[in-house]
């Protein structure tokens, strides 16, 4: 071989090695910072969403890091040097707004128009994510609170689910008669478990009505009827039903014990769909959900809205359409139907109709029925509001503590609530609380 | 020349540092929610913090945690290491055993207690409770939260401390250790005047970092209780952690923080006189 052919000869091989390398620099990259997540999750990421989406997607390279629990510390750090991922994942509205606010997030209105999210996402989420007239955040999931119960164990005891306060409390004094822990609770793992009972009573017994007057700034929260519902609250976990082990178990823990009788009711997030299956069947027990009790003057149920994420797009961001085809793709009927079925819980997103969502055999017809009665009820506005989505952040946390310190006596109702108000009417001032769609 | 050597480590404290320190004493005199502009407020921080009962909370609690680790692993490491001083036979076993919690990791200590020692469903507490005695997770009772998690920081701290006591006590010279032992002293005589008084500047040098690193405390307290229940176990990191990523008020925790510095600082000015009276020495 000549040199002028050695040259051809290596000249082809560079082009032939080089050309998936050239492709590949074609393609614009997505990056996208994820929280948690199991390896059998991450895998079903992968499937399901990264490999789907790459393959549709020409133009187009999604990568997802994981960051773990800490997500939103490094979020908000990156963000603030303009160093952060094209799809932004904040941990619900009240960050959405600061970082709108800050210049740190892209306008949604024109890919909510050109991809028809109007359209497709039920209406209230949109005002969720909207500040200052545009729209910046979408929500990835949606969630709700209710009461979980063991069907088996209730039929064999020939008690059926509470639809009234009084009922529940008279369910509850015999589960306690009966050594049975009335409420299968724990904090021990996630401390913020304790505002998911906050949340109830504030919708359940104050009612949403009041819960939205308040977050307007139009009542305070030393109104009566919130007193009302804490002193419930407080009654509740004075007499026990929250058991003597709150503060040891992990959530996880306390559910198992509602799947094996140890408890008898489960007031909890949708996201504990995930746990069902996992405790359920070898109990040879059938689990059931309904929404939590209402109190008097208040419909029944009310199901407190809750987000635990959002999407969003970096002011930075050099791939904008591709974040915004990435989220898009996350609300496609497919992607529902695909996800849902290896992941109940954490994938809500809020379609306005689950008509065209088909769920894999082998998900449990409970969870579909209850993700439904819950699009409807959002649809008829017929919902509350849960304190880690609509609360601003220092009220949320002081929620957090100030309840404990109620439950354990270190300060009343009244205490709690004074400085529960002065906290939020300091956040109202300073522009803090997300915005709180007009109700129906 | 020789001064060029200083310079690598300069620029490293400067960078990580200095720089940083200086943006969290400026921070303390603005309300900032961490992403927005920053408004200034003079000294609206610390006059928040000074009438937020939760801060005189967890400042005591801060103090309690000094005076346990002033005393309880000192005392421990102090003893222990007499003893395998003493002991002549299987020292570097128990050293081994000693120290082996030092090197594990912080979060998996807390979580071994918090599962399998603590826990009523999973832990050794919980099969005790079966058999009938009387004990309750220590993390879940605000009277006791604080105790529990300095127990399971005490079961990881004081190895170190022993190791650190032995190493000074073998340097006591021996002819000393000789002449007490055949005047015919006792243990505690022999602690008393000979032992304790040769490692005296290690055990000062141990107390002066032992109040440095009890203002700094967080990792136990954030896993095992984050703070309660009911701020029972709030100390000033924790404090400022919340303040600074969940109330997002990053003025505020910076003001925490100076305030954490502050007995920082007189720790450090002693240690650095105990150090310099050494150097004349």
């Amino acid at each position: 071989m000549n040199k002028t052919a050695w040259i051809l000869s290596g000249t082809a091989t560079a082009l032939v090695l080089m050309a998936p390398l050239a492709m590949a620099q074609d393609k614009a990259p997505v990056t996208w910072w994820y929280e948690q997540a199991s390896p059998e999750n991450q895998a079903n990421l992968q499937t399901l969403l990264v490999d789907p989406f790459n393959a549709a997607n020409a133009g187009d390279e999604l990568s997802i890091d994981y960051r773990g629990s800490e997500l939103d510390k490094q979020l908000r750090v990156a963000m603030l040097s303009g160093d952060g991922p094209d799809v932004v994942y904040t941990p619900g509205p009240a960050y959405v707004a600061a970082m709108a606010g800050a210049g740190q997030l892209l306008p949604l209105d024109d890919f909510a128009a050109s991809l028809g999210w109007k359209d497709r996402l039920l209406p209230v989420f949109l005002d969720l994510g909207t500040y200052d007239g545009h729209l910046y955040a979408l929500p990835k999931t949606y969630e709700t609170l209710g009461l979980f119960y063991n069907k088996t164990f209730f039929a064999e005891n020939g008690w059926t689910p509470p639809t009234t306060i009084p009922e529940l409390e008279a369910l509850a004094d015999q589960m306690l008669a009966a050594g049975i822990v009335p409420f299968a609770a724990g904090n021990a793992d996630w401390r913020p478990t304790n505002e998911h009972y906050v949340s109830i009573i504030l919708n359940s017994i104050a009612g949403p009505d009041n819960v939205a007057k308040a977050l307007r700034g139009e009542i305070p929260w030393t109104s009566e009827p919130f007193v009302k519902a804490v002193d419930t609250l407080n009654a509740w976990w004075q007499k026990g039903y929250f058991g003597p082990d709150y503060f040891s178990l992990t959530g996880e823990q306390a559910f198992a014990q509602l799947a094996t009788g140890a408890a008898g009711m489960a007031p909890t997030g949708t996201w504990n769909f995930e746990n069902v299956n996992t405790y359920f069947p070898p109990a040879n027990a059938e689990p059931g959900f309904v929404g939590f009790p209402s109190g008097e003057g208040v419909p029944n149920p009310i199901y407190a809205l809750g987000i635990g994420s959002t999407f969003s797009i970096a002011a930075t961001s050099e791939n904008p359409d591709g974040a915004a085809a990435v989220i898009d793709y996350v609300f496609s009927n497919e992607f529902y139907g695909a996800m849902n079925t290896v992941w109940q819980g954490e994938w809500n997103m809020p379609l306005r109709d689950l008509s065209g969502v088909t769920l894999g055999e082998g998900v449990l017809p409970l969870y579909g029925e209850a993700m439904g009665a819950l699009a409807s009820a959002v649809n008829a506005n017929q919902y509350g509001y849960t304190t880690w989505t609509f609360f601003p952040p220092a009220t949320d946390s002081y929620i957090v503590s100030g309840i404990e310190e109620v439950w354990l006596g270190s300060i009343t109702t009244q205490d709690f609530l004074t400085q529960l108000d002065a906290t939020f009417q300091q956040e109202l001032s300073e522009g803090k609380v997300p915005t709180i769609p007009p109700r129906g | 020349m020789h001064r060029l050597f200083l310079l690598p480590t300069l620029l490293i404290n400067v960078v990580v540092i200095l720089i940083p320190a200086c943006l969290t004493i400026a921070l303390a005199f603005f309300n900032w929610d961490g992403m927005s502009t920053p408004h200034f407020i003079g000294f609206g921080n610390f006059v928040m913090l000074w009438n937020d009962r939760i801060f005189w909370r967890a400042l005591e609690n801060n103090i309690i945690w000094t005076g346990i680790f002033l005393t309880i692993p000192i005392a421990m490491g102090l003893l222990a290491a007499t003893m395998l001083l003493v002991a002549r036979r299987g020292g570097t076993f128990f050293q081994v055993i000693y120290f082996l919690p030092v090197v594990i990791a912080t979060v998996i200590t807390a979580r071994i207690w918090q599962g399998m020692i603590y826990s009523p469903v999973t832990g050794v507490f919980g099969y005790l409770q079966n058999l009938g005695l009387p004990l309750v997770n220590p993390l879940s009772k605000p009277s006791m939260a604080l105790y529990g998690v300095a127990t399971v920081d005490l079961w990881h701290w004081w190895g170190f401390l022993c190791v650190i006591f032995f190493a000074a006590l073998r340097q006591v010279p021996q002819e000393q250790i000789e002449a007490a032992r055949i005047e015919g002293a006792t243990f505690w005589q022999m602690m008393r005047y000979v032992l304790l008084p040769g490692i005296r500047p290690t055990i000062i040098l141990m107390m002066i970092m032992t109040v440095i690193w009890s203002f700094l405390v967080f990792d136990f307290v954030y896993i095992l209780t984050q703070g309660g229940p009911a701020f029972s176990s709030e100390v000033l990191s924790t404090l400022a952690y919340r303040k600074a990523f969940y109330d997002l008020n990053v003025g505020q925790a910076a003001a925490a923080s100076i305030i954490i510095s502050l007995f920082g600082l007189v720790a450090t000015y002693f240690y650095i006189r105990v150090q310099s009276k050494e150097g004349e020495q």
